[in-house]
């Protein structure tokens, strides 16, 4: 994002909103850090930071280079060209009724790198997606993370965008049930090094009596499952009975 | 992605706030939904939600009204909203169940109150996403507090220093804890920020008195 100085009073309201803290005063000017922005769009919206002066704009190109990540990664009013889906995953629970994206015997995960308040870069995400790549991890195709990748089963991301900065990277997969211990001390372990954070989440079809059988076992790993969750109710159609 | 999820505070403080989404699956049922879509969205918006919005348009509390999110509805069409009473929320179900137009429905809360629900609507719920807690550099991020209040937009667009700013207006007397629930509301676009919740959060940080402000 950028600012147009001409047409900037220097009121600094637009100041507070910033994710990335990127937005200071200079000369009277507010001024915007390109190297740290998410591009997230905040500072433009009419009905967010309200700047009287509508001094902000998107630079010229932003959808062509690699800086269009961090759009793609920050900004939940795009729509990735590949996944076709709003924000920056896929359905994951959402839909699962329908899609039957996690079936039984499976999980899915989804570590969502930077969330909250911090933010990451793709060093960080890369850091955890080559670990997950030695376990032979297989990464979900409609993520549109799993497009910057340079080889997949090696988990390596494109070096042209080692250096773009977003609110979040989610990486997602699915896994049989049976491999999720392994998986689970590799991300635990590789959560020990990193700059940043990451929420965890874990999907999980019920059982046919309702019942949820991994949270004991996530339990005894030393992982808590917090009190609240999100429930796909399975009123979609056609229903997936997997 | 799971913007819903990872909401942080106390039992009691998520206890009444429940986030839905209703859903098209693109490529599986998306064509063809929007006017199913727009059934449901009339009758979430009869049980007077929170808050609404959409991805295209923002939020009723930014200003944005029902019938902008209406004819924003895109091809693959979404309704994003929060209740803040546990009897609206199943009051809504209980319509879209009636409704039955095979859009994909999830509700975020506390687990144990969202299964209570679909039991008395005789629901069978199909699968959850589990919070597993938030991992890594934990010691960078700001108090509990703020994270109480960021993490209600899971895009993560809402910024600590905007909840700060405004928690320091509130002590200061300078703003009321319902215009600073709204002003932190203004980032989050799609509509599932929860307004009275964060003004019980905010509730916490009354006004100091004269001679601690001086």
């Amino acid at each position: 994002m950028r600012i147009d100085q001409e047409k900037c009073s220097g009121c600094g309201i637009c100041i507070p909103y910033c994710p990335a803290n990127a937005i200071t005063i200079v000369n009277k000017k507010a001024q915007i850090d390109e190297d740290e922005c998410f591009e997230c769009g905040n500072c433009s919206r009419i009905r967010v930071v309200r700047c009287p002066k509508k001094a902000f704009f998107e630079q010229p190109g932003l959808y062509e280079g690699t800086r269009a990540a961090r759009k793609f990664f920050s900004d939940p009013m795009t729509t990735h060209s590949v996944t076709k889906i709003p924000g920056r995953g896929t359905e994951e629970v959402k839909t699962n009724d329908v899609t039957g994206r996690v079936v039984r015997g499976q999980i899915g995960i989804a570590i969502e790198m930077g969330r909250p308040c911090l933010g990451t870069n793709m060093e960080q995400v890369e850091q955890m997606t080559v670990a997950l790549g030695k376990l032979g991890i297989e990464f979900e195709e409609m993520n549109p993370l799993t497009h910057l990748m340079e080889d997949r089963e090696k988990g390596t991301i494109k070096p042209e965008y080692m250096n773009e900065k977003m609110v979040s990277a989610i990486i997602e997969f699915g896994i049989p049930v049976s491999q999720m211990v392994p998986v689970m001390d590799v991300i635990k372990e590789v959560a020990k090094e990193l700059d940043t954070v990451f929420s965890l989440d874990m999907i999980y079809r019920f059982e046919e009596d309702g019942s949820l059988p991994i949270v004991p076992v996530l339990e005894e790993m030393g992982i808590r499952v917090r009190k609240n969750s999100k429930v796909n109710l399975g009123l979609g159609r056609p229903v997936v009975t997997r | 992605m799971t913007h819903s999820l990872h909401r942080r505070g106390t039992e009691e403080s998520l206890k009444d706030d429940y986030v839905l989404l209703v859903t098209s699956a693109y490529g599986f049922n998306h064509e063809g939904s929007k006017d199913k879509m727009r059934k449901v969205l009339e009758e979430v918006f009869a049980e007077e939600p929170a808050n609404i919005g959409s991805y295209d348009t923002g939020t009723i509390l930014s200003g944005v009204d029902i019938q902008e999110i209406r004819d924003a509805l895109n091809d693959v069409p979404r309704v994003r909203c929060s209740f803040s009473t546990k009897e609206k929320m199943l009051a809504v179900l209980k319509k879209i169940k009636e409704l039955d137009q095979g859009m994909s429905v999830t509700v975020s809360g506390l687990t144990e109150e969202v299964l209570d629900m679909a039991k008395e609507l005789e629901i069978k719920p199909h699968c959850i996403n589990l919070s597993l807690e938030v991992w890594g550099n934990v010691e960078k991020l700001p108090s509990e507090e703020v994270l109480e209040l960021v993490t209600m937009c899971g895009h993560g667009l809402i910024s600590s220093g905007l909840v700060e700013d405004c928690i320091e207006k509130v002590k200061k007397g300078r703003m009321t804890t319902r215009d600073a629930a709204i002003k932190i509301s203004h980032p989050c676009v799609c509509g599932i920020y929860n307004p009275d919740r964060a003004e019980k959060l905010l509730e916490k940080y009354v006004p100091l008195k004269e001679e601690e402000l001086a």
